[in-house]
């Protein structure tokens, strides 16, 4: 019988560079701070020797643009490659350098997927969409030089209106948990984003967080309240620039009524950088 | 939500900036020459002749692609 054998969730652009263009020495010293605590939990991870990373994220009108835009997408087939981007700029250029391809777990993938149109789940498939910071940006600094395990990525629409509930992903992250249950896989999964940022998406709101809804969300979160979680409106979400948290709900989902341990919390003009842990039976 | 018509309009055209660099040079070397042909309304229009990423970004344009592309990127 297959198990969940870590889940952590954590911000995803992780490049000291980049914020140290955009906030200085504190944004310098802030993402290096939580890179090392996803460092930590990438460890972990390896230590269970996972079969399989499913990671949850967000594409950025990078993957998918205006032919389709799928409120779930699971990436099949048997590797997936990292966004290209010629000249890249702000948080595209954290692609250079990384890895071209990674392995896919094409069982657990098409699992998920077969079973979730089944389970009523009408999820899109893509075995062509490339991975952008989301996706890799979290799974190389947990890593570093060690080997990757095959990944399931699985994208949620975070961004363009109208996005799928709070409560649909974690319904979602339930199915997939039954999923890992009926097969015989030890799995890793970790959802990336967030925490607030970008209210609005409005360009003269970047540099703005919400302090105060985000540590509502980890008060939930750390006593594994789930209830008031299924609640959150997109509206609520696009206004608090919490629109991230739609990937930590799959999650939340998959491992509930698990607790989380917050490794990292820090607050940051442009955004409050967070790396959470669940606690696992 | 918010217009969709006009935000497909907007978006498809950041969207092509980002991703095809011969159109991006077009654009860079003669704006109204590059977007002649596109059915943009004229503020949405002189909004990308001015480059005004801020105005585009009120027009709809999505926040992470106002964001990053290569030359004309707000930050």
């Amino acid at each position: 019988m297959g198990k969940i054998v870590f889940a952590g969730a954590m911000s995803h652009v992780l490049d000291p560079e980049y914020y140290d263009r955009a906030c200085g020495a504190v944004g310098r010293q802030t993402v290096e701070a939580v890179m090392a605590e996803i460092a930590r939990m990438g460890e972990r991870l390896s230590a269970r020797k996972p079969d399989a990373l499913i990671v949850v994220a967000d594409d950025h009108l990078n993957a998918f643009s205006f032919n389709a835009v799928p409120a779930l997408c699971v990436r099949i087939g048997r590797d997936v490659q990292r966004m290209t981007q010629d000249h890249a700029e702000a948080f595209d250029k954290v692609l250079e350098h990384m890895p071209e391809r990674y392995p896919l777990h094409e069982d657990l993938a098409n699992a998920i997927l077969e079973q979730g149109l089944e389970a009523g789940f009408d999820l899109a498939l893509s075995w062509e969409a490339p991975v952008d910071h989301a996706f890799l940006s979290p799974v190389n600094t947990m890593h570093g030089a060690r080997p990757i395990p095959p990944l399931v990525p699985i994208w949620v629409n975070c961004f363009v209106a109208p996005q799928p509930t709070a409560r649909r992903c974690f319904a979602f992250g339930q199915h997939i948990a039954r999923v890992v249950a009926r097969s015989p896989w030890n799995v890793g999964i970790i959802a990336t984003g967030g925490l607030s940022h970008f209210p609005e998406l409005s360009l003269p709101r970047v540099g703005e967080t919400d302090t105060v809804f985000d540590r509502k969300l980890i008060h939930w979160m750390e006593r594994g309240e789930h209830e008031p979680l299924l609640e959150l409106t997109t509206a609520e979400l696009h206004k608090a620039g919490e629109h991230e948290f739609l990937n930590w709900m799959v999650l939340l989902g998959a491992v509930t009524p698990a607790r989380a341990d917050v490794r990292y919390f820090g607050e940051l003009r442009r955004i409050n950088m967070a790396a959470v842990e669940w606690s696992l039976p | 939500m918010e217009p969709s018509v006009s935000r497909y309009a907007v978006n498809s055209l950041l969207y092509r900036l980002k991703k095809e660099p011969d159109f991006r040079e077009r654009f860079t070397a003669d704006p109204a020459a590059a977007l002649a042909r596109l059915d943009l309304t004229e503020p949405e229009r002189s909004a990308f002749i001015a480059r005004d990423m801020r105005k585009i970004n009120e027009l709809g344009g999505y926040l992470h692609l106002v964001m990053s592309i290569p030359g004309l990127a707000a930050h």
